[in-house]
């Protein structure tokens, strides 16, 4: 499910990026909070929210399409907030590519570089070499109208790249591809990135695209960042309820710490007793928490299952989505219960709908939000 | 172009003919008829003051055997078409411009104010227009009264050139072509011009480089409409251009004025029946031009 990238993220510390206390507001409307945001050089950062987050809206603040209420925004240590936009080194990728309908392929790639005082030749030569990197080599005098979804994509990172931006910010570019096409573009994506060695900031509302390909997600909500971290760490350490709500299928109980020794924390659920590992004995005790447990993590319970978490639950419905098997059940008070299982049941007793069954997962598996977890560096 | 549009399998309804009949009637009764008739006409003489229709070239060769002599119509055939061309070409930028204004400087909820503001001229008489404009224009006239007082001792010639001619007519097309090029404005992606802007192109440049071709295809509607409706109007050239209007190519008249003075003098109406024929001879070569460069202009965009 989740590829984390084989790769040294921490070793390029070099600042390529950096907002900070960025705030937007159209009208009435708070579009960003208030944002803090860095990107270091070569790499991959995805910012990832639900729609009206202001995650596109950061990204026009950065390309200079918008101008930010407050905060500063260094490119390489220089602050760019009053370089208006046809003056920075910052591209774009537009969702729909926005591409000149009007002009040829080449047309289209050489804009950027024909603004200015030009050698044609020079214009010439950039042109079909960044063509070739991006494989479009044979399609340069093409009208934009006959080009396939992908191709106009690839148009697109070219006529962006020709520029030679020292940053390449990308708006959801993958979400008008068809879904087979998606997964390809994504690794061309990535190659790409590591073979240009410069910084990404891409924008999207979809997980599976933004751990696969990022090296660190940052996720955001109502104009705010709910969580940075690497891909991983998200998905396994939700740091907030919306980070839970919002990534993978995870379960959320809401509980009261009774007791914290040993290392092992003991919240009173609706459902019963929780053991959290790992967390050392820093919580402090009558103190209201909220508990996650990804879907995955659930099984049913077995006979051998000492030390682990269990849940009595109603099975209410199940979800077959090809790969794996989606069980909703509910507890006796009420509470939601999402399980994900690779193999589904083989029918047999105790699994019809309305059943009553045990549920169990492990002590370590379970994430107490607003805590950082000891075992994590 | 649309290839989803279904033909619906013959349709036999009595409503089909029933709601067709009228237009077709309308047209052929108030459009093609007199058409042919004028065609015809032209092909017919005069002998002893009675129009005979009896076949015969002698109209047009009598037109074209004096041409740019005597009667001068050929004359008045390039001064026509210069007129309509640079008036056409001064209506559409100054449209453009009026409409760009609205389109891009206006927040959008007090746009549709301002488009009727700028067409409300459309709903006076042109001729009255036409009248207002002597009174600004004329030699003695509003606009050289206020500049005497100024102190430019020297008025301004306007009326009776083919300058003021031009005026009229902008006046008149205003209207039209304001919401044709409005249309096109309102209707250029944003955002093309926003990816213009973030590759690095100045506000002029994302104008002439983006703006300008994705409007292509409503400035070549509107120059067109310009042209042709410029050529066949006869009041503005009487009124503010005086009949013999002064241009860069001499004091001609203006060819639809010509017919109109043909036809008054009733000495040989076959003969101005030619003259209008060829007219619209020219009317319908523009026409076809106008269609070949917005075909083009249509086939750049797809």
């Amino acid at each position: 499910m989740v590829h984390e990238r084989a790769r040294a993220v921490t070793g390029d510390t070099v600042a390529d990026l950096e907002a900070r206390g960025i705030a937007k507001r159209f009208g009435s409307v708070i579009a960003i909070e208030r944002v803090d945001l860095d990107v270091r050089r070569g790499e991959f950062v995805a910012i990832m929210g639900p729609s009206g987050c202001g995650k596109t809206t950061l990204l026009r603040i950065i390309a200079g399409l918008e101008r930010a209420d407050a905060g500063t925004l260094l490119l390489r240590g220089e602050d760019i907030g009053d370089v208006p936009v046809h003056k920075r080194s910052t591209r774009l990728i537009w969702q729909d590519y926005s591409l000149f309908p009007f002009l040829n392929v080449r047309k289209n790639i050489e804009f950027g570089l024909t603004l200015k005082r030009h050698d044609k030749k020079a214009v010439r030569s950039k042109v079909e070499a960044v063509a070739e990197q991006v494989h479009l080599d044979h399609l340069l005098s093409r009208r934009i109208g006959q080009l396939s979804g992908g191709e106009k994509q690839r148009v697109a990172i070219a006529r962006a790249l020709v520029t030679e931006p020292e940053i390449l910010l990308l708006d959801e570019p993958l979400s008008s591809l068809d879904a087979h096409l998606r997964i390809k573009v994504q690794s061309e994506l990535t190659a790409l990135q590591r073979e240009l060695g410069i910084s990404f900031v891409y924008v999207t509302h979809n997980q599976s695209e933004a751990f696969a390909m990022a090296d660190r997600v940052v996720v955001m909500n109502k104009g705010v960042v709910e969580q940075v971290g690497r891909p991983a760490e998200i998905y396994n350490r939700p740091a907030t309820h919306f980070v839970a709500e919002f990534v993978g299928a995870n379960n959320i109980f809401e509980g009261r710490v009774s007791d914290a020794a040993d290392g092992t924390v003991v919240v009173d659920c609706s459902h019963g007793v929780v053991r959290i590992a790992g967390y050392g004995n820093t919580i402090e005790r009558g103190a209201a928490v909220e508990l996650v447990v990804q879907a995955d993590k659930l099984r049913r319970h077995q006979d051998g299952d000492d030390g682990q978490n269990t849940i009595r639950a109603i099975l209410r419905g199940r979800e077959f989505t090809g790969s794996q098997v989606i069980y909703h059940l509910e507890t006796a008070q009420g509470v939601e219960v999402k399980m994900v299982l690779q193999e589904p049941f083989t029918e047999g007793e105790g699994t019809e709908i309305n059943a009553e069954m045990e549920l169990c997962w492990a002590p370590e598996d379970t994430v107490i939000l607003g805590h950082r977890d000891a075992g994590l560096p | 172009m649309t290839e989803g549009s279904v033909i619906p399998p013959s349709n036999r309804s009595l409503l089909k003919p029933a709601f067709l009949a009228p237009p077709v009637g309308y047209y052929l009764i108030f459009f093609v008829a007199p058409l042919a008739f004028l065609v015809v006409l032209g092909f017919w003489i005069v002998r002893d003051y009675q129009i005979v229709a009896e076949f015969s070239v002698g109209n047009y060769v009598d037109i074209f055997s004096q041409f740019f002599s005597r009667s001068r119509f050929g004359w008045a055939l390039v001064q026509s078409i210069y007129i309509a061309v640079t008036t056409s070409v001064f209506a559409v930028i100054f449209c453009y411009l009026l409409a760009m204004g609205i389109v891009f400087c206006i927040p959008e909820r007090y746009q549709r104010l301002f488009l009727v503001l700028a067409i409300l001229p459309f709903w006076s008489s042109y001729i009255l227009r036409l009248f207002a404009w002597q009174l600004i224009l004329a030699q003695k006239g509003v606009l050289n009264h206020v500049l005497g007082e100024l102190g430019l001792d020297d008025p301004l010639i306007i009326t009776n050139t083919q300058i003021g001619t031009r005026i009229g007519l902008i006046h008149y097309l205003a209207p039209i072509l304001i919401i044709i090029l409005y249309v096109t404005l309102i209707n250029v992606n944003r955002n093309l011009i926003e990816a213009a802007r973030e590759l690095g192109a100045t506000r002029l440049q994302a104008f002439w480089r983006v703006i300008v071709p994705l409007s292509r295809l409503g400035l070549v509607f509107a120059f067109g409409f310009g042209v042709i409706v410029s050529f066949g109007d006869v009041l503005s050239g009487l009124l503010l251009g005086g009949g013999i209007g002064r241009s860069w190519l001499g004091s001609y008249p203006l060819y639809s004025s010509m017919i109109m003075a043909d036809y008054n003098s009733y000495t040989n109406l076959p003969r101005t029946a030619a003259l209008a024929t060829i007219m619209v001879i020219i009317m319908v070569a523009m026409l076809v031009v106008a269609y070949r460069m917005a075909d083009r202009a249509k086939r750049q965009l797809a």
